[in-house]
This record gives structure tokens, C-alpha cells and sequence, in this order.
């Protein structure tokens, strides 16, 4: 009986294996949290786009439908020879420019449904603050389009306590609060929305975690000053995506910090 | 309102959270729900075909089925417990871990907590007098009495479950008209119970119960079968591996319709919480949930089609079970292939858009849809071969009424395809209700061709009994995947129904702060569901062995010829 009562073990300790086993070999992605933001008076346009980038790819969860063609309209890329939304935003509602018919568009997305899509996006006020859905507006303004979203659109958070994880605080110096600890900065500068770092992270952009040992230490500071002079190898379609502003949001301590950091993951 | 939720952010870090040592709390929580979650299914599902089978034994005056159901309830009896200590555990978990947000269920929910409690004391009790009170009330009208006091307590587990049922479906879909400012004391009962998904929970989580319960007592049944010394017990035990694998997969056939259900009220509800589950970052899920239903049909089948080596007259059907093999590996490929799929770039790259251009077409739901009803005719139509092996129909229609029942699988696959096809040529929402068509084809085909089989088995000429116990060793360890399978399966979509809330307590209404908040990747899950299944398995290895101990089995040698089962 001890044989039998080993094989039945064996039986179910292998099918429980094979199915965990199956289970860790298909991409692994979890849910993202949205962190709260804190943005000031002085936030910039090349924040609010930023932290918009993030919450599009990330805890958003925009591009659960936005972008595959069949279930929402493209909204960074072209839609029926129109442009992306940034360059079409405008025209969409006569008298309506077209920083609130996004905005309107985010908060009651049933007034305006494109024609051949059903209604079928909820209401993001729900789930996103008033300063996560207008730093959205900026970014998705961006896209093909010009930011007007400015901090006078922007009621102040009243949880201001709240923890400040994207976009930087306005008046705040630089990207982390001006920190130069380089993790902090990848974090703040929300390098891990499109990239991967140590097994955390998107898949939009390269994965950082040895980095060091592709690229140099000028190469990597290239790709984050100007990060469509070169685009690595099989990220062609997301050429454009990663946001050109970290050379003045950066400061020289932070830039250098950063560099040193990346080019030592080998 | 989103401005409360950067306070209530900010309000939950102080005090609202502890946290569990080594494992975090999100695990400790996890492993005692679900633990207590398998136990409560088992305890729910056996009671309803062990009632079941007394009816049959009363009724049918077959003394083998009461001796069934006899065993099936004994083995209820250390497992009620066991259910009861781990929802000890999870409330107190609970309670100690999350305060804050258990504060908020109890000012919701106490009432209906207190009233799950006192029939859960009566169904125990209930459960007492119903297996002790066995062999007093043996005959006569005090049988039937005894049959109703199985009845009563099929309606309090029933009831403890729906209680249950409405706190976890509040959390997932709470009415519209609660928004994080609503004073929990201030939402009436009734109003948070009356859900969206309540009642296909509770029709799910029903079904789900029996196959669980059937699957769980069919790898009981290969044990003794495997452990037995005598022809005669062997024989017994195979009886009874069948009669849980039917019970299994007969249930296991309706399931899907219920899950769909619950899946359509979901997308009712909130649209990006359907696209959440499907489309988004879960939806490699169901290409892991396709594998594991794959196992089950084809292990289902497997079982019944090497029982049939021990049916006289089967091997006139053996030649059709290629062909049966066939429609179910093809269905299992179909609903096994990936559609729109979180990918990265270079995924994108290879596949060349975001759907392959090949198999992307056999990814929607059209061909998915076909694919397990064909699947589900398949193994129907392996049941009907099964049941019809050693008889030879003597009624003079017989011929015409094999022809007709021919005919009805004809039809039912005929209209399976012509929707499964036509949903490709038309909009997304005239195609979801196809779906309703094509599985109304297959359950009316389940239904007649059955009432049709009963009425022509009538008097059938016999070509020899069944020989029970003759089953080679393989043919058991299969109903024990059976069982690892549906209690890994039970796991995973347990993770899908919790997981679609994401950093939610209560689905937009109440946060959660903590750094578990984010619905961890599918193989944090797997090893977390294998852990609940492994230890759940254990311990029912330990209860049956216990049980084992504490009484002889309610075998008894007997000259009858077990029947099929529905004979």
C-alpha cells in the first residue's frame, strides 16, 4: 500500500507542480496601483504630461482598450486618417475646444461616443482624481496636439499629505524633490511605467536591469537627453513614446547620479 | 468624491492595517479563505447528492444507494469541522489584520452575520441527527422523516452560503448609489445583499459545490478502491468512483452556462471590470483556465471510455472514441488560444499587431463559444455510449429512435456552428446573445436525447453485467487528477472573482491602502493556489484516514448487481 500512497502523492504533488510551473512561464503582470499626485502652482506642462504618460500605461488601465483598433478609438495613434486625439480633439465638438472635450470625454465618456464604438468606458472621475484626470488631458493633448492645461485648471488636492509618486510636486526642485538617490529618481521620474528594473515594471521600453552592459555611460545619458536618437532594437513602434523633457527636469547631480547607476547594472 | 479618496488614502495608513509575519497579511488572508472556501464547498456539495441518492435508494427500493449516501455524509462529519475552524481562523484574520475595513463590512452586514451564525448551528445539528439518526429511523415513515431532515439541511447550507455570498459580491459590485462618502450604518440590508452579482454567485457557486463535492468523493472512492483486499470491495468502490465522476462532470457540463451568466452581470455592471478580467491584465488567465478544462474533459472521458472495458457489449462503441478524442483535443486548441493578450514589444512585433493573424480569429469568443459546446456534446455523447453499452434495445421503435436521436445531435452541433460562424459577420453585441441560441441547442439536445434513451432502454435485452472492480489502476489515479484539477480550478477563478476588485476593499468605494494592494501576477497566484490545494488535500487525506479509524466502512458485501447510474 506504502507504493500506491506514493504514487498518489506523486500524482497530485506533479499535476500541482505542472500547473504552477505553467502558470510562471507566461508573462507575469500584476495591476498597478494609482498613487495619488500632488501637484503645485508651479507645475509645468512637461510634468502634467508625464504623469499623465504613466497613468495611460499604467493604473489607468486605458490601454485595456485604447490602441488595439477594435474596442475604443486610437487615441496616440492615427483614427481613420484623423490623427491622433491630440490633432483631433479640437474639431470634435463644435464650440468645444479641446482641452474639455477630453476632460468631459474622461468624466462622462457616454456624452461623447465616436460613432462605430459602444459605450462602453466608464466614468474615470471614479477611480482618478481631478489632478490625475487633467494631467491625462496634458498628455493626451500632447499627442499630436498642444498642451494647454495649466495649474489654473488644477483645484489643489486636499489630501496634500497624500504621497506625491508621479510628476514631481510643483516648486519642488527637480524631478524627487532634487534627490539624487538614483532609485528615488527612477521612481519619481516614473522610469518604471514603460521600463523594467529588476523584474518591476512595464514592457514599453527597453528592460534597465543590465543596461550597464549594453550601452555606455554616454550612450545612456544620450537616451535620456534625447531619447529618439537612437531607438533600441525591437522598440521601433514605441519610437516617440518616451518623454524628452528629463534634461530640464533633471538636475546635473541627478542626470550624473543616474548615469553612473545604469551604466554599473551590468 | 476623488479628493475623499486622497483623504481616505492618507486616513488608512494610521491604524487600519496590521501585518502578517513572513507571509504578509494579503497571504494569510488568502490561505485561510480559500481553505475554508474548498471545506465549505465540499460540506455544501456532498449533502446534495447524498440526498439525493437516499431519494433514490427510497424510492428506486435500492438498498446500495442508501448505503451510498451513508458514506458520502460520514464523510461530511470531521470535514463540517475542520470548515468551521478555518472560518474561525479567517475571521479573526480578518478582524485583527484589516479593522478598519472589517469595521466597515459588520456596520453593513452584522445583522445578516448573526443570523449565519444561528443556522449555522442549525444545520450542524441537523447534520448530527441526520447521520446518527441513520439506522433508527430505517424504515417506513420515519425514513421518509429522515429524508427530510437531509432536505433541511441541503436549505440551511443553501442559506449560509447566499449570507456568505452577499458579503463578497457587495465588495465587488456595491449598488451605484454608494460613493465612498456613504455612512455604511446608513446602507440598508437588503439594499447591499441585493447585488449585482449575488444571485449568479450563488447559482454558481451551487453547481460549482456539486462538482467539487462529486469530484472530491469519486478521489475518496479510487483510494479505497486502490487500498481494498476483496473483489467485492473493489467492486463497491468502483461503484462509487463513478458515481462521483458522473455527479462531477454532469454538473461540470451546466457550469460554464452559470459562469457566463456571472460574467455578462459583471460586464452589466462595469465595463472596464469585464475588459479588466478578459482583455486586461488578466487575460492569460483564461488561456491557463482553457488548459485545466482541457484536463478535466479529457481526463472526464478518459475515465468512461477505459470503464468501458469492463462493460460487456461496449466494444461495438470503441471505434467512435478516436473521433470523440478528436472534437475534444481541436475545442480544447480553440479555447486555448490567446486573443487580445497584454503583450511587449517584441511579442507585438513577432505576432504582427496586437492579434495574431491566423489564430487570432479562433481567439474571440465565436469560436470559443463553439468549441466547448461541441465539447460539451462530446462527452454527452460519451455518457450516452457509457450508459447504453451492455443493453440492446428491444422497444420496436428503437431503430427510428436511435435515428432521431442521431438526428438531434446533428441539429444541436448544426446550430453551434452556423452562430458560431455567423458571430463573426455581425456586431459584438448581437453576437453575445448567440451564445444563448448555441447553448439552448445542446441543452435541449441533453435533454430529449435523454428522455429518448430512457423510454428505449425499457426492458432492454441485457448483454451481461457490468463488472464492477474490474478496472486496471490508471483508470483511478485519474479521478485523482480529476480532483486536484477541480480544486487547482476552483482556486484560480476564486483568484479572478477576488482579483478583478484590484486595489479595491469595496469596488470604488472603499480603498485599499496597503502594500498588497495591487492584484499580484498569475504565478504569484499559482504558487499561492497550489499551497490552499496541497494543504487543503492534506488534510482531507488525514479526515478520511481519521474517519477511516473511527468506523468501518458502510460496505457490505452484496450479490446485487450495482446499476448504472440514472437506470
Amino acid at each position: 500500500m506504502w507504493a500506491t500512497n506514493l504514487r498518489i502523492i506523486g500524482i497530485v504533488v506533479g499535476t500541482l507542480a505542472l500547473y504552477t510551473l505553467i502558470a510562471n512561464k507566461i508573462p507575469q503582470v500584476q495591476s498597478e496601483v494609482p498613487h495619488a499626485l500632488s501637484l503645485g502652482a508651479n507645475v509645468t506642462p512637461e510634468q502634467l504630461v508625464s504623469a499623465g504618460d504613466q497613468l495611460y500605461h499604467g493604473a489607468g488601465g486605458c490601454t485595456a482598450c485604447h490602441g488595439l483598433g477594435t474596442r475604443a478609438p486610437n487615441l496616440l495613434t492615427d483614427e481613420k486618417g484623423q490623427g491622433p486625439i491630440g490633432a483631433r480633439c479640437g474639431k470634435r465638438e463644435p464650440g468645444k475646444d479641446c482641452k474639455a472635450y477630453i476632460y468631459e470625454s474622461l468624466t462622462s465618456p457616454r456624452a461623447y461616443v465616436v460613432s462605430g464604438y459602444e459605450p462602453i468606458m466608464p466614468e474615470m472621475g471614479r477611480t482618478l482624481s481631478p489632478q490625475q484626470l487633467w494631467a491625462l488631458v496634458a498628455f493626451l493633448e500632447s499627442n499630436g496636439g498642444t498642451v494647454d492645461v495649466t495649474a489654473s485648471d488644477i483645484p489643489p488636492a486636499s489630501g496634500s499629505a497624500a504621497p506625491a509618486a508621479t510628476g514631481g510636486g510643483g516648486g519642488a526642485p527637480g524631478i524627487a524633490g532634487g534627490s539624487t538617490d538614483p532609485m528615488t529618481i527612477i521612481r519619481g521620474a516614473g522610469c518604471t511605467g514603460c521600463h523594467k528594473m529588476n523584474g518591476e515594471g512595464g514592457a514599453i521600453g527597453p528592460d534597465l536591469t543590465h543596461v550597464g552592459s549594453r550601452l555606455s555611460a554616454n550612450l545612456i545619458r544620450e537616451s535620456i537627453l534625447l531619447p529618439d536618437a537612437k531607438t533600441a532594437k525591437g522598440y521601433e513602434k514605441f519610437k516617440g513614446v518616451m518623454p524628452k523633457m528629463f534634461g530640464n527636469q533633471l538636475t546635473a547631480a541627478q542626470l550624473e547620479s543616474l548615469v553612473e547607476f545604469l551604466s554599473s547594472h551590468k | 468624491m476623488p479628493d475623499h479618496l486622497l483623504l481616505q488614502a492618507v486616513a488608512d495608513t494610521a491604524g487600519a492595517y496590521r501585518d502578517f509575519p513572513v507571509i504578509g497579511s494579503r497571504a494569510a488572508v488568502w490561505i485561510a479563505a480559500e481553505i475554508h472556501l474548498m471545506f465549505a464547498a465540499f460540506v455544501l456539495g456532498v449533502p446534495i447528492f447524498a440526498v439525493v441518492a437516499e431519494a433514490i435508494g427510497i424510492f428506486g427500493k435500492d438498498q446500495r444507494y442508501d448505503r451510498l449516501s451513508k458514506e458520502f455524509t460520514r464523510l461530511l462529519l470531521i470535514a463540517y469541522s475542520a470548515t468551521a475552524i478555518w472560518g474561525a481562523v479567517l475571521v479573526f484574520l480578518l478582524s485583527t489584520l484589516y479593522p478598519r475595513f472589517w469595521a466597515y463590512l459588520t456596520a453593513i452586514f452584522g445583522t445578516s452575520m448573526w443570523v449565519y451564525v444561528s443556522i449555522f448551528f442549525l444545520e450542524s445539528f441537523t447534520l448530527y441527527l441526520y447521520y446518527y439518526g441513520w439506522d433508527r429511523w430505517k424504515y417506513g415513515r420515519a425514513k421518509i422523516v429522515h429524508l427530510g431532515l437531509g432536505i433541511l439541511l441541503n436549505i440551511w447550507g443553501t442559506t449560509v452560503m447566499f449570507i456568505a455570498d452577499s458579503w463578497l459580491t457587495y465588495m465587488m459590485t456595491p449598488p451605484r448609489d454608494i460613493t465612498p462618502e456613504t455612512s455604511p450604518t446608513s446602507i440598508k440590508l437588503w439594499h447591499a445583499i441585493l447585488n449585482h452579482t449575488w444571485m449568479p454567485i450563488n447559482i454558481h457557486r451551487l453547481i460549482g459545490n456539486v462538482v467539487f463535492g462529486g469530484a472530491i468523493v469519486g478521489a475518496y472512492a479510487s483510494y479505497r478502491f486502490l487500498a481494498s483486499k476483496t473483489d467485492e470491495e473493489r467492486a463497491h468502490y468502483d461503484w462509487m468512483g463513478y458515481v462521483g465522476n458522473f455527479i462531477a462532470i454532469s454538473a461540470l457540463i451546466v457550469l460554464p452556462f452559470a459562469g457566463y451568466w456571472l460574467g455578462r452581470e459583471i460586464y452589466q455592471y462595469d465595463q472596464s471590470m469585464g475588459i479588466t478580467m478578459m482583455g486586461g491584465f488578466m487575460s492569460w488567465l483564461w488561456v491557463i483556465q482553457a488548459f485545466l478544462i482541457a484536463v478535466l474533459f479529457l481526463t472526464g472521458n478518459y475515465y468512461l471510455w477505459i470503464g468501458m472495458g469492463r462493460i460487456p457489449g461496449a466494444e461495438r462503441y470503441r471505434p467512435y472514441t478516436k473521433w470523440l478524442l478528436l472534437i475534444l483535443v481541436l475545442g480544447a486548441l480553440v479555447w486555448g488560444t490567446p486573443h487580445t493578450m497584454i503583450a511587449d514589444s517584441r511579442e507585438l512585433a513577432a505576432m504582427g499587431g496586437s492579434h495574431h493573424p491566423l489564430l487570432g480569429a479562433l481567439g474571440v469568443m465565436s469560436a470559443k463559444n463553439t468549441a466547448v459546446n461541441l465539447m460539451i456534446l462530446a462527452t454527452f455523447l460519451s455518457f450516452l455510449l457509457y450508459r447504453r453499452a451492455n443493453i440492446r434495445p428491444v422497444v420496436p421503435w428503437a431503430p427510428t429512435g436511435t435515428r432521431i436521436q442521431a438526428g438531434m445531435f446533428a441539429i444541436a452541433a448544426a446550430v453551434v456552428l452556423f452562430f458560431g460562424i455567423r458571430g463573426y459577420f455581425v456586431e459584438a453585441i448581437v453576437r453575445i446573445g448567440y451564445s444563448v441560441y448555441q447553448v439552448g441547442a445542446v441543452l435541449a439536445c441533453i435533454v430529449f436525447v435523454t428522455i429518448i434513451d430512457v423510454l428505449m432502454a425499457r426492458g432492454a435485452q441485457s448483454l451481461g453485467a457490468i463488472q464492477w472492480g474490474k478496472m486496471p489502476p490508471r483508470s483511478q489515479y485519474a479521478l485523482f487528477i480529476l480532483a486536484v484539477t477541480f480544486t487547482w480550478l476552483m482556486g484560480l477563478m476564486g483568484f479572478a472573482r477576488s482579483g478583478i476588485r484590484q486595489h479595491w476593499h469595496v469596488w470604488q468605494v472603499m480603498q485599499d491602502t496597503t502594500p498588497y494592494a495591487a492584484t499580484p501576477a498569475l504565478g504569484y497566484a499559482a504558487i499561492m493556489i497550489s499551497t490552499c490545494v496541497l494543504i487543503f488535500l492534506s488534510l482531507v487525506g488525514f479526515i478520511f484516514w481519521l474517519g477511516g479509524l473511527a468506523e468501518k466502512s458502510t460496505f457490505v458485501p452484496s450479490t446485487v448487481e450495482a446499476p448504472h447510474v440514472g437506470h
